[in-house]
């Protein structure tokens, strides 16, 4: 009994030392594998937010899913007793009631929809479905969806004519302007716009529609991004006028002065050509809104909305009250909407020389002279929307599933009106609140979101170490779980790395995320950024003649004269299905001179259109340059051998290879 | 055996004696000076009769329709002192109250009374600027270049060449706007560029009935593509049924048209001209009209064709416009009406034939620029004509017009 008491002791103790052990052992094995993953960034050992927190699908993925509506754009009845608000995770459009202060009605709609235009009368609304490519026509007294109607890829801004016959529809993703005959319902056509038009605006007289667009015309390499307003002449219904905007990005939105005089679109200055160290400067990146003169003349300047110490990122919405006396911007990273004074900046913009008109884009200081009063709102705030009489303006509080009313006199929130949202606010949406404000950069000059809008890519190249080396090509956040490293050197093993101390120490320049939000803002890219539905990919998923011939290329293992192709140079070994990279280096041949002597991480191909420039530093402009002009010693696969035509069935199997469908699981 | 109808007959050879004869003729006429009163008075005394036409003129047995024939008579040329970029003008192409050249040396856009140039400089792919269509949907202007191919939307140049898209190849002879697909006609095969969709489609000698690469015109109109293809005669593509057809030569001889009327003339193609139903295609072998059922060939030999060496055909209506070396000629399937330019003199001379018959010959102080003519395009009235040596645009300034049956 004895023995058998001592035995059990002993056991005992040598199975809590094994535990100890092992526990110790294992903490240390996970301590180690933290400090990897983090780089080095301090971070509680704590497998949860990683292994559990970043499920897309499966238990984890469905438990954690929370369903949120985020706002994005507004549209207001012509009596003021209704707002129709866009829930763009949601897929719904959102009837609220304005005396009341809440959701009356919610209409499904197509995925993720984009922005709302409503009939003169107010009976019939317009919801642009950006993933769906459709506009929903919408009875609003029943609220029933009464048509679908067929546009381009990634619809979202919406523009109706004087007449209510025709709806031009930004198409964001297939970058062209669709055109609806409202009564036929058939789109009847459409206009080369810029790159990734997203909105459209009437003038008043009705004669002009303008289109933003978000992303910079392609320029030559190492030159200033140069920006397009599309100006349409609506009786030939073709495009007459490309304004151009120099050194201007992210054109959101446009609106015009009642009188027509002058047009305003907001937009960013990126100064990506030189070393992004520069941000502790202060001027890394400015924000403004564009002045367009309404005349033969058509001059254009460009007015900042900063200030010398402070930048309000990433406007969105701009709307002029009836009056025409105010201009309200929402400043969606800054969690701001900037009041200006119309007639301040119109007089600024009349009397100035050109030379001085030229300076105004890079003055800090100007903003004084217009800027009336910044009113503080709840996160990411993007729509706006004025009442009829001009005394009410309603804000898309984007990340709070929230409306703020805006008294215009006093210019301050009244009123909020609660869409009703899941209210708390889940790992996941703090790590998008995270994404989409620049609290967290010096003097806030920009969000993530600032150079990847929407998850993506702003399509620029940054000079990120400074003195002109190892040039950066932005690249795409959507659909990157499972294919690790980052970076184009593949130097970050995991996006906390990406993300943590080193990100604050080159670009952010101000302390590095806790541990907390680094959590939550790798949940969130890792869960919530997809691609759109592949606009190449048929419905029934089957591939194009074309593409299939495109197919047996990428796999081949013979070149066209029968010599064999070593595995090394064949495309699938370094982009195997089913993120189409191996997350393995190469040398494809692309090193430049001013480059550190690296190789490169084979970046994940799905939804490949959508990221041109191509390579590292951004110099291939399409992706047939990739091979035509930039692998003349066949490194970056063995190409040379291939006719025209199979190199363009080759680009056309690309441009058809999608991620795993995860926003369809969810 | 059948009969042949050998291209340099004995009946060829007497009517080229008889036009050597002639044109000795003109040579002495032409010692005298031509811009004078007479002429002058000429211009003021143009005949508005009409022309007998010949019942039973075999080669417009199917023509049954009443078309007017203008005759231009009063021209302009535009050469690089009025802002042209160059005087060799490869094309011309109205766009509304604009007219687009493309000459060997740059765009040139004339709009309000003024030219403007674009270079490569301003985006063009390359300085010679062979073809120019305008969409009819958009209003963006193509530009078929030696570089590659160009849009012009509203001032911004866009600029697809073989190593930046899918265009098959850099050298772009013909361009032609299809609702929203653009056909680029060149030097490997075709490319067709679908506007909404940003995606290419090549056809070349792997995968259509082309027989030779050098595509070097294409006209696109009601769902039918027709491509000259040089030395491949002419295919055919119906872009509902997706389906191709290709048309040559029916002897396959290179130095004459064995059997009148049984297809093309030649296999060596310039260009191609689809409108109202009727397909012409000009060679440099002579011209042809085909109705969809039936052939017919016209050389300048028994006909009023200017040459049998064609750079451009441009139908509008009925009236088909030929550009060829020696001058330029519009044919109603009845009548024709030849331009040309009296060497070393601005004036000119406009014959009207019925066949190889000339009905009447009249001279006038202003005409073409010059007889090596490669492109022609219509401004309502007015007509522009790219040659060689400038830009010509010509009006009608008659009472009246010919009227055949």
């Amino acid at each position: 009994m004895k023995n058998r008491k001592r035995l059990f002791i002993i056991a005992g103790t040598l199975s809590l030392i094994i535990f100890l052990v092992v526990l110790g052992v294992g903490h240390r094995w996970s301590s180690k594998h933290v400090y990897y993953i983090t780089g080095g960034q301090p971070h509680p050992v704590d497998c949860i937010p990683c292994h559990v927190n970043t499920q897309r699908s499966g238990f984890a993925g469905r438990f954690l899913k929370k369903h949120y509506l985020s706002p994005l754009n507004i549209a207001v009845s012509p009596d003021g007793r209704q707002l129709y608000v866009i829930a763009q995770e949601g897929n719904a459009l959102l009837v609220v009631a304005t005396a009341e202060r809440k959701v009356i009605s919610k209409i499904g709609v197509g995925e993720r929809p984009h922005s709302v235009v409503l009939s003169r009368n107010g009976e019939i609304g317009y919801v642009s479905n950006q993933w769906s490519n459709t506009v929903s026509v919408i009875h609003l007294s029943d609220q029933r969806i009464i048509d679908t109607l067929n546009v381009g890829s990634g619809p979202s801004g919406l523009s109706l004519g004087p007449k209510g016959i025709f709806l031009y529809v930004a198409n964001s993703y297939s970058n062209d302007i669709s055109i609806l005959n409202l009564e036929s319902g058939h789109e009847i056509k459409r206009l080369a716009a810029g790159r990734n038009p997203c909105s459209v605006q009437f003038s008043p007289d009705g004669k002009t529609v303008y289109v933003t667009n978000l992303l910079s015309n392609p320029a030559p390499f190492r030159t200033s991004p140069v920006s397009e307003v599309t100006v349409i002449d609506a009786i030939s219904q073709q495009v007459v006028q490309r304004k151009n905007l120099s050194s201007a990005h992210l054109l959101e939105n446009v609106v015009f002065t009642p009188t027509g005089d002058l047009a305003f679109v907001t937009l960013a200055r990126p100064k990506n050509l030189i070393p992004a160290t520069q941000i502790e400067r202060g001027w890394m990146m400015t924000y403004g809104v564009g002045v367009i003169e309404q005349n033969k003349e058509g001059k254009a300047a460009q007015f900042l909305l900063d200030e010398p110490n402070m930048s309000f990122a990433d406007p969105y919405d701009i709307v002029i009250t009836p009056d025409g006396k105010l201009a309200f911007v929402t400043q969606a990273g800054a969690d701001y909407v900037t009041v200006f004074d119309v007639e301040a900046v119109r007089t600024l913009f009349s009397e100035a020389t050109p030379a001085n008109l030229a300076t105004y884009a890079n003055d800090l200081d100007l903003s004084s002279r217009y800027v009336i009063k910044r009113i503080p709102t709840g996160p990411n705030p993007k729509g706006l929307a004025v009442s009829t009489d001009g005394k009410r303006l309603y804000v898309a509080e984007r990340l709070a599933d929230r409306i703020a009313v805006i008294d215009t006199e006093i210019m301050e929130i009244v009123e909020t009106i609660d869409l009703g949202g899941p209210g708390e606010e889940s790992m996941v949406r703090r790590g998008r609140r995270l994404f989409n404000s620049a609290e967290n950069t010096f003097q806030g000059q920009f969000s993530c979101s600032t150079c990847h809008p929407d998850g993506h890519e702003d399509g620029l190249t940054y000079d990120l170490t400074g003195t002109g080396r190892n040039l950066a090509n932005v690249q795409t956040l959507r659909d990157l779980s499972g294919t690790s490293p980052f970076k184009w050197n593949g130097k970050n093993v995991s996006i906390y790395m990406q993300c943590g101390m080193r990100f604050s120490k080159f670009l952010t320049r101000t302390e590095s995320y806790s541990s907390e939000d680094l959590d939550a803002l790798v949940a969130f890219i890792k869960r919530d950024l997809s691609h759109p539905p592949n606009r190449y990919r048929n419905a029934s998923g089957e591939l194009t003649p074309a593409q299939l011939r495109g197919k047996a290329i990428f796999e081949r293992t013979q070149t066209n004269d029968g010599r064999s192709i070593p595995s090394k140079d064949r495309c699938n070994t370094c982009h195997p299905p089913p993120y189409f990279t191996n997350r393995q280096k190469s040398d494809v041949g692309t090193l430049a001179a001013t480059d550190s002597p690296v190789v490169f991480d084979s970046p994940k191909l799905s939804n490949i259109y959508e990221s041109a420039p191509y390579l590292h530093d951004g110099r291939a402009a399409t992706l047939e340059e990739i091979w035509t002009k930039f692998n003349p010693e066949d490194k970056h696969g063995i190409a040379n051998d291939l006719t025209k035509l199979q190199l363009n069935d080759m680009v056309e199997y690309l441009i058809s290879l999608e991620a795993e469908p995860s926003w369809k699981e969810e | 055996m059948n009969k042949s109808v050998p291209k340099f007959s004995l009946k060829s050879a007497l009517v080229a004696i008889c036009l050597l004869a002639g044109s000795l003729f003109w040579i002495n006429w032409d010692k005298k000076p031509l811009i004078s009163q007479e002429y002058s008075e000429m211009d003021q005394k143009i005949s508005d009769k009409s022309y007998p036409i010949e019942e039973n003129d075999k080669k417009a047995a199917d023509t049954n329709q009443t078309t007017s024939m203008p005759i231009y008579n009063h021209w302009r040329t535009f050469t690089t002192r009025d802002g042209l970029p160059s005087d060799k003008a490869h094309c011309v192409r109205v766009d509304g109250d604009r007219v687009w050249v493309g000459t060997d040396n740059g765009l040139a856009l004339y709009e309000k009374g003024r030219w403007y140039t674009y270079t490569v400089a301003d985006g063009l792919a390359h300085p010679t600027v062979l073809s120019i269509d305008v969409s009819p949907i958009t209003g963006d202007v193509w530009i078929a270049t030696m570089g590659g191919l160009n849009r012009w939307s509203a001032g911004r140049f866009d600029k697809f060449d073989q190593f930046n898209s899918g265009l098959i190849n850099d050298v772009v002879y013909g361009v032609a706007c299809d609702g929203n697909d653009v056909w680029a006609a060149t030097a490997s095969g075709v490319s067709r560029l679908n506007t909404n969709t940003g995606q290419w489609t090549i056809f070349n000698v792997e995968n259509a009935p082309m027989h030779e690469p050098w595509a070097y015109s294409v006209s696109a109109k009601d769902s039918m593509v027709y491509i000259a293809v040089w030395g491949g005669g002419v295919v055919e593509f119906n872009t509902r049924t997706e389906r191709w057809r290709d048309y040559r030569d029916p002897d396959k001889e290179m130095e004459i048209d064995l059997f009148p009327d049984d297809g093309l003339v030649h296999d060596v193609t310039a260009s191609v001209s689809y409108e109202n139903g009727i397909l012409w295609v000009g060679t440099y072998f002579g011209l042809n009209r085909y109705n969809g059922s039936r052939w017919w060939g016209y050389f300048d030999h028994d006909s009023g064709l200017a040459s049998n060496f064609i750079n451009f055909v441009k139908a509008r209506g009925s009236v088909v416009w030929i550009c060829t070396d020696k001058g330029l000629n519009s044919f109603n399937g009845k009548t024709w009406v030849t331009y040309h330019k009296i060497p070393n003199n601005s004036g000119g001379e406009i014959l009207i034939s019925e066949g190889a018959t000339v009905v009447e010959k009249s001279a006038y102080s202003t005409t073409i620029a010059h007889n090596f003519v490669l492109g022609i395009d219509f401004q309502g009235d007015t007509l522009w004509v790219a040659t060689a040596k400038g830009v010509s645009r010509g009006v009608d300034q008659r009472e009246s017009t010919i009227q055949s049956p």
